[in-house]
């Protein structure tokens, strides 16, 4: 748009002027040779001429300043709704421009500054969210550190005694690696023992062989003398039956000799003395068998004896020859063992050297529980001055959010064009 | 008198000798069915069947078996025939004939019971049969 600037329409209308002036001046030369008259009818006719353009002029000036002051008063009311309108062509365009554009910088600071309270209300509603949760882990924090700070507490104390039981350990693992050594040594001991009692067992074993080879050469006349006395029953047998037979013969003879009468008187004697000797050889025969069967029943005790005896060294021997192998399993597991509390006695010291490391680091394990608690001592000290940093920050987010609200309110006396 | 002395039921008993016919070892006697429980059965001898009994029951108060093979005394008169089984046989003896009713006598300084056969086969016939 072409602009014309007041200024040149004051020149243009002042030169219009003049010539119009000039026009009348001119006229008024030819209708009346006066030239007072002349000029004061110009005069007149300018006058009239630049009141009119004047007038027209100012009041274009004046509608437009009229407009942009009402567009002002309206802004200043809060009104931002209304567009300014661009009327002119001269300098007061600019006036209208820069008004325009300041109400249109005015309508965006608003609705920015809206957005920002909006965002800031949102932010503090939100930092009060964080705020609560931080304040939330920060008891969280500090309980948890209290508890930790409990817990290195009883962990050194924990750690110290289970120092003083490994000490205590260590102090009887040296004990049981000294006894190992002397189990060692007698160890050694028991294995030549051991070797000393299983040449006694196969010595003792070999007398016993020698024993059993005697006893049955000597049982021999004795299992002789058993048959022997079998065979002198059965001659006793035959002797007891014959003196029963003479006795029973004696006794029906001098019943005969009875039923005889005095014929066989004499018979009955001789009856009589068969009969009495009879009885005396039947007595004898008593005697000898009681004698023989004592015999028999020594014999028997001393075969039973003897037998008992075979089966008593047989089992002795079988005895003996398990206490030689036990011995040989002994010897073996003697030197087992030895080998095996050898490797104990070296494993016990390697144990004393390793628990002596684990004391060590029993102690350094002591020494930063210790730091651990003092760490959580601080911890929970500087949970305390965060969660009174938390507590500032939540008074600022308040009084952050108070201030949005206020924004907010002001910003509400503002109205803007509807989107 | 010529006595034949023996002991049963722990009685020294006597019996007179004409009335003993033999005494005889190895008998087996044949049980009787339904005698009485000292009858022991019966033994043939000689062509003889003789009823023995055991005479420590018959007698006294206990038995007299005690052998396997016992000796049997067999007695023979009038036309009875008996035999006894003893404890043991002591032998033939001469005693003084008894006086009167008096059937005991002293031997040796034991006491000994005379008993005629014919009193033992009554108390044997005496017996209930059957028990």
């Amino acid at each position: 748009m072409n602009r014309t600037s007041i200024k040149n329409k004051m020149i243009l209308s002042f030169l219009a002027l003049l010539l119009i002036v000039m026009a009348v001046v001119g006229a008024a030369r030819q209708i009346s040779d006066n030239v007072i008259t002349g000029l004061a009818f110009s005069a007149a006719l300018a006058l009239a001429a630049g009141i009119i353009f004047g007038g027209i002029f100012s009041r274009s000036i004046v509608r437009r300043l009229n407009s942009l002051s009402g567009a002002a008063k309206e802004v200043s009311r809060g009104d931002l709704s209304k567009e300014i309108p661009l009327l002119s062509r001269d300098e007061i365009r600019d006036l209208e421009e820069v008004f325009a554009r300041m109400v249109s910088d005015l309508r965006n600071i608003i609705s920015e500054i809206k957005e920002v309270s909006t965002r800031i209300e949102e932010t503090g509603r939100s930092l009060g969210v964080q705020i609560e949760k931080v304040l939330s882990s920060s008891r969280e924090i500090d309980e948890t550190a209290l508890s930790i700070a409990k817990g290195s507490e009883a962990q050194s104390l924990i750690v110290q005694r289970t120092s003083l039981v490994f000490d205590k350990c260590l102090e009887q693992m040296n004990e049981a690696a000294q006894k190992s050594t002397q189990t060692v040594s007698r160890t050694v001991q028991a294995l030549q023992k051991t070797e000393t009692g299983e040449a006694k067992a196969r010595e003792t074993l070999h007398y016993l062989e020698e024993v059993l080879k005697q006893m049955v050469e000597n049982a021999e006349p004795i299992y002789r003398l058993s048959g022997k006395v079998e065979k002198i029953k059965m001659v006793m047998d035959v002797i007891e039956e014959l003196s029963r037979k003479t006795d029973l013969l004696s006794l029906n003879a001098s019943i005969e000799a009875t039923r005889a009468g005095e014929m066989g008187k004499g018979f009955a004697l001789v009856a009589n003395e068969i009969r009495s000797m009879a009885e005396n050889s039947r007595h004898s025969s008593h005697e000898i068998r009681a004698i023989v069967d004592d015999i028999f029943k020594d014999n028997k005790a001393v075969l039973a004896s003897l037998r008992k005896s075979e089966t008593d060294i047989d089992k002795g021997r079988t005895l003996i020859h398990g206490i030689v192998g036990t011995f040989g399993e002994m010897l073996s597991g003697v030197k087992q063992i030895s080998a095996e509390v050898q490797d104990v006695g070296e494993a016990s010291r390697k144990q004393v050297q390793e628990m002596r490391g684990l004391l060590d680091q029993f102690q350094e394990l002591s020494r930063l529980a210790h730091e651990n608690f003092v760490s959580t001592q601080k911890t929970t000290i500087n949970t305390k001055g965060q969660k009174e940093q938390i507590m500032e920050i939540a008074r600022a987010a308040k009084s952050l959010q108070a201030l949005s609200e206020k924004m907010v309110e002001t910003q509400r006396r503002f109205r803007l064009p509807e989107a | 008198m010529d006595c034949f002395v023996f002991e049963a039921g722990g009685k020294r008993l006597g019996i007179e000798a004409r009335c003993v016919y033999r005494v005889a070892d190895d008998a087996r006697p044949a049980a009787v069915p339904l005698a009485p429980p000292c009858h022991v059965g019966v033994i043939y001898y000689r062509g003889d069947l003789f009823d023995v009994v055991d005479a420590g029951l018959l007698l006294g108060d206990r038995s007299s078996l005690k052998d396997e093979n016992p000796y049997v005394i067999l007695l023979k008169w009038d036309q009875h025939k008996l035999g006894l089984i003893p404890e043991r046989i002591a032998g033939m003896k001469w005693i003084e004939a008894p006086k009167g009713a008096e059937d005991v006598f002293t031997h040796d300084g034991r006491r000994i019971r005379l008993i005629a056969p014919e009193d033992i086969w009554r108390l044997l016939s005496d017996l209930s049969y059957g028990h």
